[in-house]
């Protein structure tokens, strides 16, 4: 498996468990706007700090490769996740800024901005595993 | 439009080639092992750069190398 598709799947891995804990614990029960942002930093910073760890790691037993420059299949992969990662976080963000603020309080507006960025990102890194996994040809 | 797909001889021709390594093919042209891998296997169409690249290093013409099957 290449270098690049690990860190995508460690990625995509930390992004689904971080956030699912935490969309799960939000939605569990009602908390104030103090409380939601405390838990938000807290999983932010246990991502960052799992994903720093998982990086070395992987980078240690890449070895070599790990330190190779994007080729032009990696850069072509990228280009096309966060091409279609984009349209999601529009979509999500045309939501959250149109039509959530005639209906939702603002709790429920800020996770919702939240929920399209983790669903943005969430869809980059599987566009980039299921492209090496799958192959990439256009 | 033309339906069809790229095919290669690429495998064969590092056979040929002195039995060229795919991580050492990569290293000439510019890409990973994992990259000649994927070209190998149809899973990734390379740019006409990097397939005359890799047409130069294993002598030969770029018709060669690549085809085109309808």
């Amino acid at each position: 498996m290449a270098w690049r598709e690990k860190q995508a799947w460690l990625a995509l891995s930390v992004m689904v468990v971080a956030y699912g804990v935490y969309f799960a614990l939000v939605a569990g029960e009602r908390r104030s706007m103090l409380a939601m942002l405390l838990l938000f930093g807290g999983v932010a910073i246990a991502q960052a700090v799992v994903m720093i760890v998982g990086s070395i790691v992987l980078a240690a037993r890449a070895g070599k490769e790990a330190q190779a420059r994007a080729d032009e299949r990696d850069r072509a992969i990228d280009r096309r996740s966060a091409r279609i990662a984009y349209f999601v976080l529009l979509i999500g963000m045309i939501m959250v800024g149109v039509v959530m603020p005639f209906s939702e309080q603002g709790w429920r507006i800020s996770n919702a901005a939240l929920l399209a960025l983790v669903v943005a990102e969430v869809v980059r890194y599987g566009v980039v595993v299921v492209s090496y996994r799958r192959g990439w040809n256009g | 439009m033309v339906e069809g797909k790229i095919t290669n001889q690429l495998r064969t021709l590092r056979f040929l080639a002195g039995e060229m390594t795919q991580a050492e093919l990569g290293e000439r042209i510019g890409v990973t092992r994992q990259t000649i891998a994927a070209i190998e296997q149809g899973k990734y169409s390379p740019s006409l750069e990097a397939a005359f690249r890799i047409a130069r290093v294993l002598g030969k013409s770029l018709e060669e190398v690549f085809q085109w099957t309808e």
